[in-house]
């Protein structure tokens, strides 16, 4: 009786972990039609040998080196490995990229963005969980390629320069990490996968922990590849604003404007921008437009009434000063 | 516990008019954060300065709790943009750190080794 229980378990038991491998998928089936049969190797990428727990580290200079950022292995520990975990958390990689002026880029968790990227030129941090969901071990690697004819994923690992995983076993570990994946961009550059929502986030990720040229290049190649796309040209012009340069500021926000008439933070920020080169006039017309436009409901009506507070208290300063050639609003 | 709280977000408002009052004209108040409006978007929700540097104050401790070192974990939290920051906040404790190493013994590395075997996990061959 108990014999058999334990029999039936067992089969069980074979057959879950069967199940947990997952369906086994060809290479050829995420890439375009006219790269089915294809290979990439980026063998320029640096390789940096993991010491002890630190893969963290070693594959963030492995993509950051790659990049054009001048940096070790070791001189990364400090800024990502968390000594009583013994390993090094996704959030931290990403802040680590920027505070070295690089865009840290999400791709989107399919194996086809992954491909794309490689065949875009670019290798790719990814973590991956090489044990299960109930035991995991978590696992930084950089892709370098892949091989179609091998079904192989190459890979930069641990203390192994050049690692050839099965794609199977790859995507197996790698779903069970959520499928993450970071890329690395220097300012200007853009990553081979379309999505501007993605792009903007990790260059307003740059912009908002103070590295503004570098979210100034990220914009303004954004607007190169999405011409006048709102979120774009706001985060050009706050970047140029937060460099004191003003009138290419206006610039941005005019350009905004006329794609985009009722954008309230455009507005605001266009009054600030007017107020910074002493035009309160125009300034206190564009902010008028902005609280009409925002309604009571705003979710950045706390912004608006510090942007009038401001104006107000500028022309009372000001008292009727001659303005010196102000632009008026569209 | 309540008299810790009340005292980190007294200096967190001091040190906050403090760069309001250091901070020449124009101040950074005034203008609508990209980071803000990409919130508002996607229906996030956005976090104000107060709540963003006691995030930051917050995660910074968790790290040197984990052996970073203080002037470490601030820079190290510098960098991290405010949904970031309350993600580690809340989940610090059960997100993921890649180390790639096993730290595991006993009866569950056997375990993995058998399931290696099988090819189920890839502990063994990939770092």
């Amino acid at each position: 009786m108990g014999g058999a229980f334990l029999h039936t378990a067992a089969i069980a038991a074979v057959f879950l972990i069967a199940g947990c491998t997952g369906p086994q998928t060809r290479l050829s089936e995420h890439l375009p039609r006219a790269a089915a049969a294809s290979a990439v190797e980026l063998r320029h990428t640096p390789f940096f040998p993991q010491r002890d727990y630190q893969c963290g580290p070693a594959a963030l200079a492995t993509v950051l080196v790659a990049s054009g950022v001048e940096v070790s292995a070791d001189a990364l520990v400090e800024q990502v490995y968390l000594p009583a975990r013994r390993g090094s958390l996704q959030a931290e990689m990403m802040a680590a990229m920027r505070r070295h002026g690089r865009l840290a880029y999400r791709i989107e968790p399919k194996l086809a963005a992954l491909l794309a990227e490689l065949r875009g030129g670019r290798p790719v941090v990814v973590l991956l969980n090489l044990g299960l969901d109930l035991i995991p071990v978590w696992h930084y690697a950089v892709v370098i390629g892949y091989d179609t004819a091998a079904e192989a994923i190459i890979l930069r690992s641990g203390t192994q320069r050049r690692r050839e995983m099965p794609a199977g076993r790859f995507l197996q570990s790698w779903r069970r990490a959520d499928s993450w994946a970071l890329l690395a961009l220097e300012p200007g550059a853009l990553p081979a996968a379309d999505s501007p929502q993605r792009y903007l986030q990790a260059a307003a990720g740059l912009e908002h922990v103070g590295a503004f040229d570098a979210a100034r290049a990220s914009y303004a190649a954004g607007l190169q590849r999405w011409p006048d796309q709102p979120t774009a040209l706001l985060g050009l012009a706050n970047s140029e604003y937060a460099l004191a340069r003003y009138d290419a500021a206006e610039v941005s926000l005019r350009r905004l404007l006329a794609a985009r008439p009722g954008h309230v933070a455009g507005w605001n920020n266009l009054a600030s921008v007017l107020l910074a080169q002493g035009c309160t006039e125009p300034a206190r017309q564009a902010i008028e437009r902005a609280v009409a436009l925002a309604g009571d409901t705003s979710a950045h009506a706390d912004v608006l009434a510090a942007t009038r507070d401001e104006i107000a208290a500028a022309r009372r300063a000001a008292d009727r000063a001659p303005a010196r050639g102000c632009d008026g609003l569209p | 516990m309540q008299i810790q709280s009340m005292k980190r977000f007294f200096s967190a408002m001091l040190i906050i008019s403090l760069v309001g009052i250091t901070t020449p004209m124009p101040a950074f108040a005034a203008m609508v954060g990209t980071e803000r409006v990409i919130a508002t978007e996607q229906n996030r929700e956005h976090i104000d300065r107060v709540s963003e540097f006691l995030a930051r104050d917050d995660v910074a401790q968790e790290l040197q709790k984990y052996g970073v070192e203080p002037a470490d974990a601030q820079a190290r939290v510098e960098a991290m943009t405010p949904q970031e920051l309350t993600q580690l906040s809340a989940e610090i404790h059960q997100l993921p750190a890649g180390s790639g190493a096993l730290a595991i013994v006993g009866v569950v590395f056997v375990v993995l080794l058998i399931l290696e075997l099988v090819g189920v996990t890839n502990v063994f061959s990939a770092i």
